[in-house]
């Protein structure tokens, strides 16, 4: 029997976690780096001939997995997954040479990474219930690991720990007795077995696996309201590893609901859907807001992440519903939006948490309000956060753009369905996209304006320099295909067809058009980004050439938005929280702003001001509601536990002989 | 000369008998003899059982069990007792009168219990199973009732020998090697308490294990 490319890279995986365990600290970065990046390279090919061919590959062994047996399979679906992992996955390896630190060095941390790596890279090819949570539960833990790096000096991230660790694993009990509770009425663990009795199931049945999957899986796609972990654990963890967590881990989470929903369980119902695009709908609003208001930045990526997850769920929701009702090619449109979205979030997100943690390395800090002025001393950081950031907030000509407007396009082509619960959901996702593409731009113009231009606020600030050239180059792979995706969208429609198809099962083609461009066929609408691209070229060209005729005077160089003032200072600048201020005002309800204005007058006199502290912080409202009175709770019913063990031996016994003798009653 | 069937029922008799002999009498010396002849009692239930199924194997547990349990281990007892110069259970958690009423519902309860198990093969053997259960459920109420450590030993050695009676009259003996094998742990738990009851003395000055309470606190 040949193995298949896939398996091959796994298993240079996981050699490369033997080697980050066994090999001294001299070559151990490097010599994991070179296994996971060539891991990674393996799987990028072998999803690329998945993807391209259509042909799935399988592998199966008994021997690797006791009881339930090792069973992988990928077909486009998976490969999709796989490439997206892959990509991201090559990226981090090669930033983490450089700015691999002392915590990150140690032989737990490179096994865990490189655990990390292969186990995400193994999740979207399981194809039984055994395999899905052993590299699940594999992937959980690695990274839970790796977010406690930098335990030792931060108190907030044992707390991120605890809260996504909880989390996780009360996610994958979820999907476990989801996966068992289908598999066992479909009389077998495979997937395979359950996709073929699917059909014979009853909508009982399938849908309480269903929802039981879709909490485990939306808690780990950072859905609003099982998203609190996410917004502490992304910052905490090192940047290569939150840009693992945020490109690829999150969508694995996608990748359940698809998998499970509309593969496996080949469509479902109606309200699945409606549910989805709720939840879709509130973590778009929630994240985006919450992101305005952030001033650190790796915090604001987070959020900014919920944010993105909520437009894939309105798509991923738009489209199984349209699935439902009947119109299969606008949700075969809705889905390719969806995968779309996921794929530039992978690259823009990926790149914007790695050039985060080039500004904390170079900075010292990752607090916006005191960054500025990075533009002039971390030149290619600032680039590549540039485009990424345009990206995200969707300016043609640049991948999130299109990923949006395919969005838009399937929604509103979506609204002549005939029912009427479908429509109400996919206006609210309409709107909430809306609002959220707004909020998001402001809140990338704070971070970049705020972090990238103006004055250094703090002397790390000011002194930063740019960091090595692997990790830039790191970003601008990243970076790449915001720039590629979005003039040359329609190449990648062909590859995210073949992996909507396995999500939706049809071989509806969608109403795309092949080609560079995006052109629906038998609607109206279209986009060529690539002339887009030419007019904005030709235009920035003909203003530059204009103003160089009209502005013959010579150019004095002087300080910018000086107005005539002179020794302006840095603080006279905006910073973010000022800058996020009256959004934050506006949505004060959700926000729930804690602000601090702390005055320290003069020992001589009350009308003199010594010192003025100020501070703003918002609050999780979901956290503060349901989450905290929750934890509470527990922690209250744990110290009345706690009092039935008094240490007397005579108790505990006589615990053990009433345990017994209730039993014996109950046989009798 | 008495038949199979008395001499077993006499025996087992025997053994739950001196179990609540135990609850009964709070002097700590009247505790070795009782297990010694508990223990000859339990020596008697399988030397009995292997003369009537003529199996060598049996008699030799039987006979090691008489050695083991009917001298070796009330002599370690007793090795026990002597050093402890309060020799009554001054203040047993419940007192006597309510530890033999609780042992007569203790009783009632594993006859109800064991009816069941009487039930897949009823023999002569197998009709005494209650017996071999209501002594396992009165060492452990003892275990749990009195304070003193070496109440605590006589709690364990009646649960073992409770089990040792159902074992011998539900299978008509186990191969030779479990029964050393558990005649060995019983041997090395009295060992071990003996060595805690002696500590517990230097270090305390009392063999009152709720003493141990002040470890928690």
């Amino acid at each position: 029997m040949t193995i298949p490319l896939f398996v091959v890279g796994l298993g240079i995986g996981v050699a490369g976690v033997l080697a980050g365990a066994v090999l001294p600290a001299r070559i151990r970065v490097a010599s994991i780096a070179l296994l996971v990046s060539g891991a990674c390279l393996v799987e990028l090919l072998a999803a690329g001939s998945v993807l391209l061919s259509g042909r799935s590959r399988t592998f199966s062994s008994t021997a690797i997995l006791p009881l339930a047996g090792l069973r992988l399979l990928l077909d486009p679906l998976g490969a999709l997954f796989v490439a997206i992992v892959a990509f991201v996955g090559l990226a981090a390896t090669v930033y983490l040479v450089r700015y691999a630190f002392a915590g990150l060095t140690t032989r737990s941390a490179t096994a865990c990474y490189a655990l990390f790596v292969t186990s995400l890279l193994a999740v979207p090819a399981a194809a039984n219930t055994g395999s899905f949570m052993f590299s699940w539960e594999l992937m959980a833990i690695s990274s839970l690991l790796l977010l406690l790096v930098e335990h030792r000096h931060r108190q907030s991230a044992r707390e991120a720990a605890q809260w996504y660790g909880v989390m996780t694993q009360m996610g994958a009990a979820s999907i476990l007795l989801g996966l068992l509770v289908l598999g066992s009425h479909a009389g077998g663990q495979t997937f395979a077995d359950i996709k073929s009795s699917a059909a014979g199931l009853s909508p009982t049945v399938r849908s309480v696996g269903f929802m039981l999957v879709l909490f485990g899986f939306s808690s780990k796609a950072g859905a609003v309201p099982f998203h609190v972990w996410l917004p502490r654990a992304h910052p905490e963890a090192p940047s290569p590893v939150s840009a693992l967590m945020s490109g690829a881990m999150v969508s694995l989470g996608i990748y359940g609901i698809i998998r499970v929903g509309g593969d496996l369980l080949s469509g479902g119902l109606l309200w699945w859907w409606v549910l989805v695009i709720a939840m879709g709908v509130l973590s778009a609003l929630f994240g985006a807001l919450h992101a305005t208001a952030s001033s650190d930045l790796k915090r604001l990526l987070a959020y900014s992440t919920i944010d993105n997850m909520g437009l894939v769920l309105i798509g991923v929701g738009a489209s199984g519903a349209l699935w439902v009702t009947g119109r299969r090619d606008v949700a075969v449109l809705a889905m390719i939006a969806a995968l779309f979205i996921l794929v530039v979030h992978a690259s823009f997100k990926g790149c914007l948490f790695l050039a985060a943690g080039a500004i904390e390395r170079s900075t010292g800090t990752r607090d916006l309000d005191q960054l500025g002025g990075l533009i002039h001393r971390m030149k290619g950081t600032a680039s590549v956060f540039a485009i990424a950031a345009f990206s995200i907030i969707a300016l043609p000509p640049l991948s999130g753009f299109a990923g949006e407007w395919l969005l838009f396009q399937s929604l509103l082509h979506g609204f002549t369905d005939r029912n009427t619960t479908t429509v109400i959901a996919l206006l609210a996702g309409v709107v909430a996209f809306a609002l959220a593409g707004g909020l998001t731009a402001v809140a990338f113009v704070k971070a970049f304006g705020i972090g990238f231009i103006g004055r250094a606020r703090s002397p790390g600030a000011g002194a930063a320099t740019e960091v090595a050239g692997s990790m830039v180059a790191a970003m601008v792979l990243l970076a790449g295909p915001c720039l590629v995706l979005g003039v040359v969208p329609g190449l990648a429609i062909p590859l995210l067809a073949k992996a909507a198809n396995v999500g939706l099962p049809s071989a509806t083609p969608g109403p795309l058009v092949r080609g560079p461009n995006l052109e629906l066929a038998g609607y109206y609408g279209a986009i060529e980004p690539a002339l887009l691209l030419v007019a904005l070229v030709v235009a920035g060209c003909l203003t530059w050439g204009v103003l160089k005729l009209v502005a013959r005077r010579a150019t004095r160089r002087a300080e910018a938005w000086g107005c005539g003032r002179e020794l302006q200072t840095s603080r006279m600048q905006y910073t973010a929280t000022s800058f996020a201020e009256p959004l934050q005002r506006v949505f004060s309800d959700v926000l729930r702003p804690d602000i601090d204005v702390e005055v320290t007058h003069v020992a001589e006199s009350r009308f003199y001001e010594k010192a003025l502290a100020y501070s703003n912080e918002t609050d999780d409202a979901i956290e503060r509601s349901f989450y905290r009175p929750v934890a509470s709770a527990f922690r209250w019913w744990g110290e009345r536990a706690r009092r039935i063990q008094n240490g007397s031996v005579h108790r505990y016994l006589a615990f053990g002989f009433a345990a017994l003798v209730m039993v014996l009653v109950v046989l009798a | 000369m008495i038949g199979y069937a008395a001499a077993l029922r006499l025996a087992s008799g025997i053994v739950l008998l001196a179990a609540v002999a135990m609850l009964w009498r709070r002097d700590l010396r009247a505790a070795v003899p009782v297990l010694a002849v508990q223990g000859v009692a339990l020596g008697v239930v399988a030397g009995t059982l292997a003369l009537h199924q003529h199996d060598v194997g049996l008699g030799v547990t039987a006979f090691l069990v008489l050695i083991v349990k009917g001298f070796v281990v009330p002599l370690l007892v007793w090795r026990v007792v002597r050093r402890d110069p309060k020799i009554r259970e001054t203040a047993p958690l419940v007192n006597v009168t309510a530890s033999l009423v609780a042992a007569a519902v203790l009783i009632v309860l594993s006859f109800v219990v064991s009816a069941k198990i009487t039930a897949l093969s009823p023999s002569v053997a197998t009709r005494l199973v209650p017996l071999g259960v209501a002594t396992i459920l009165v060492g452990y109420f003892l275990l749990v009732s009195r304070r003193r450590a070496v109440s605590q030993i006589v709690g364990l050695l009646l649960i073992d020998n409770g089990i040792a009676l159902v074992t011998f009259l539900v299978t008509s003996g186990v191969p030779l090697i479990v029964e050393l094998g558990s005649a060995l742990d019983v041997l090395l738990v009295v060992v071990v308490l003996q060595v805690l009851v002696v500590n517990l003395r230097s270090r305390l000055g009392t063999f009152d294990l709720d003493q141990l309470k002040e470890l928690h606190d």
